[in-house]
């Protein structure tokens, strides 16, 4: 008897490309993602604008202490440029780091680990859809901005912008993936994404300038990949920063990019082994 | 509530599997289990404050869990093999290391010449699996959609996969609902959806475990055709069920497993025949004194008692070496006090009396 499996490197790549359509399929019959897409982006950095609003005083005068330490006047681009990395964030850590634990709720992980696709595969495939989705999310982001503030988010060098996100996203991803390895071990997602997300709001200068961080603050802040990339993306867009200029903040941005997916495979590759000897695949 | 109250039981401790060779010369192996073990490690419980755990050395040592126990057998081409058991007997443990989602602590297998610890990718591409409960595949999903997933999961080429997609809803009576999400489909299609993902690469060897739990009696009926019908292509099953009718219909072998072990196998001919000299007197009794049970299981040919509490009526079933010689005995006691004797049977033995007489309880237990 003859099996139909013919492996090779365009089969393992049309496996990864089936996970993200099957995601996208998912996503899709799920009408709520239509509120959050619409919604989020607006609503999310609201608070902090309208908070800083407030401090700058009716006469504004509180905003030139503000431009003093962020090194530009215009605050609502500034907390939003912060406040759409942090989303980004927060949504692939609720998205690619709860895909696993969300498969094994569903009794279909299992199912899919029983094919002989490699698995690391299928965390591609669903970071793939998250990844095309998200993308989506910051469009419609950018878009709101501008029609609801009359912020431009985009702007200054539209290449640097883009080479900051290109940074980014291994960063995201191999976070996102690590994070979606240590749910599966330890069962509770809530926790660990509140611990992950407040830590990133409070250390990377989300909606304020690092400065105002006390000192010990400020040398945590440079082991977290996302505070170079706000600060990256504040600098192209608010001062117009050169290629030159940015160097010293894209330098380490480039080496968590290069890092993090790696002990994202590691830890997964890790946690699939040891979920493989303690039974703990099938456990909810 | 149902008891077994023993007079005789045989140790698990060193089981004596039973086989009559059967098949052994004729096909080919495919499944080959040799030692499997596979032991889990447990904390045990401590009702001690949370204060006191969290302190330096305050959690208990981990102890271990023995769920599978050396178990050996071997399955030939075509064949269906059974194992049967009560839950936690370890049958679902041993389908997890088979289909390499488990790793074994000891033993080795192989699944089609493929051992599942060093090739375990090729292992899964010679195998199809069904394992317990209806959720693994996806409900927002449409079955046909599911099935193109899991195509391309395995490796099948594109077109290939588009025809064998349509050929399988066909077969499996899907076709008509085949663009309908899952979550709309009966249980019974939602295990034959579930079958069609495994027979998708083609695999000379299924593992089933437990297809029909939970499924009514038609849709139970009409699967256990299709095994039968899959079976005939020449593939190659492992079915695990609790259902000693289910095993004793479709499997060629069986293999009863209880606490780990294997603890009989062979053709469910051959395992009735072994406890042949056994009768199994069943009585249904109004107004019966329970402590007569102590006194039934004492009589000399009784070799156990399985009752079950009833209002008003209990049933008895007892395995005796002499029916006839212990029936007026038994009629007299009862009447004694105060019962009546409703209905009467001696009855052959069943698999489920087989596994009553190996390990002294009952399969639902």
């Amino acid at each position: 008897m003859q099996t139909l499996v013919q492996r090779s490197f365009a089969s393992e790549l049309r496996a990864i490309l089936a996970v993200a359509n099957k995601e996208w399929t998912i996503f899709r019959r799920y009408p709520t993602w239509i509120a959050a897409f619409l919604f989020w982006p607006v609503m999310f950095p609201l608070a902090a604008i309208m908070t800083a609003r407030a401090l700058g005083g009716p006469s504004g005068a509180g905003f030139g202490a503000f431009a003093q330490l962020a090194g530009t006047p215009d605050y609502v681009a500034y907390i939003a440029l912060g406040n759409t990395v942090y989303m980004w964030m927060n949504i692939t850590l609720w998205g690619v780091g709860l895909t696993l634990r969300n498969e094994q709720m569903r009794g279909t992980l299992e199912s899919n680990w029983l094919c002989p696709v490699w698995r690391i595969s299928m965390v591609v495939g669903q970071s793939l859809q998250h990844l095309a989705t998200s993308l989506v999310f910051l469009a419609i982001t950018f878009v709101e901005f501008w029609l609801v503030f009359g912020v431009q988010i985009v702007r200054g060098n539209v290449g640097l912008v883009l080479l900051v996100l290109a940074l980014l996203v291994p960063c995201i991803y191999g976070i996102g993936i690590i994070f979606g390895s240590l749910v599966l071990r330890f069962k509770e997602p809530n926790a660990m994404v509140f611990l992950v997300r407040g830590l990133v709001m409070i250390f990377c200068g989300v909606s304020y300038p690092l400065a105002v961080l006390p000192g010990w603050m400020q040398t945590v802040a440079q082991y977290i990949p996302l505070t170079y990339a706000i600060q990256g993306i504040r600098d192209i867009g608010l001062r117009g920063a050169s290629l030159a200029e940015l160097t010293p903040t894209l330098m380490p941005l480039a080496w968590f990019a290069a890092l993090l997916p790696i002990l994202g495979f590691v830890t997964f590759t890790v946690t699939e082994r040891r979920a493989r000897r303690t039974g703990a695949l099938g456990q909810y | 509530m149902t008891t077994v109250t023993p007079t005789l039981t045989r140790s698990t401790a060193a089981p004596a599997v039973q086989t009559n060779g059967h098949h052994a010369a004729a096909s080919p192996t495919m499944v080959e289990v040799r030692d499997l073990r596979k032991v889990f490690p447990k904390r045990p419980a401590d009702t001690r404050p949370l204060w006191r755990r969290l302190l330096p050395g305050g959690r208990p040592a981990m102890e271990e869990f023995v769920a599978v126990s050396g178990v050996s057998f071997s399955i030939q081409q075509g064949e269906i093999f059974g194992l049967l058991g009560p839950n936690g007997a370890g049958k679902t443990t041993t389908i997890r290391m088979l289909s390499t989602l488990l790793e074994p602590t000891s033993g080795t297998a192989t699944i089609n010449g493929y051992d599942i610890a060093r090739q375990a990718p090729l292992v899964r591409q010679n195998l199809g699996a069904v394992l317990t409960g209806e959720r693994s595949i996806y409900w927002k999903l449409t079955g046909r959609e599911n099935l193109e997933y899991f195509a391309a999961l395995y490796h099948i080429p594109p077109q290939t996969a588009k025809q064998r997609v349509s050929e399988l809803l066909e077969r499996l009576d899907l076709a008509n609902r085949a663009d309908e999400n899952v979550e709309r489909y009966s249980s019974g299609m939602k295990q034959r959806i579930a079958i069609a993902k495994a027979l998708l690469a083609n695999p000379p060897v299924l593992l089933l475990d437990e297809p029909t739990i939970g499924l009514d009696p038609q849709s139970a009926r009409n699967l256990r055709e299709l095994i039968l019908e899959i079976k005939n292509e020449g593939r190659t099953i492992l079915l695990t069920t609790h259902y000693m009718e289910e095993a004793d219909q479709l499997s060629d072998r069986i293999g009863i497993i209880d606490q780990g072990r294997i603890i009989a196998l062979d053709t469910a001919a051959n395992l009735k025949r072994s406890i042949n000299q056994l009768d199994s007197l069943q009585l249904e009794v109004e107004n019966f004194e329970p402590s007569l049970v102590e006194t039934l299981t004492l009589m000399p040919t009784v070799e156990n008692v399985i009752s079950h509490s009833g209002e008003p009526t209990w049933s008895l079933a007892l395995h005796t070496t002499d029916s006839r010689a212990l029936l007026p005995e038994v009629i007299a006691l009862v009447g004694s006090r105060g019962g009546q004797i409703r209905a009467m049977q001696v009855a052959q033995p069943t698999l489920e009396d087989v596994f009553i007489s190996l390990t002294g309880k009952q399969l639902r237990d």
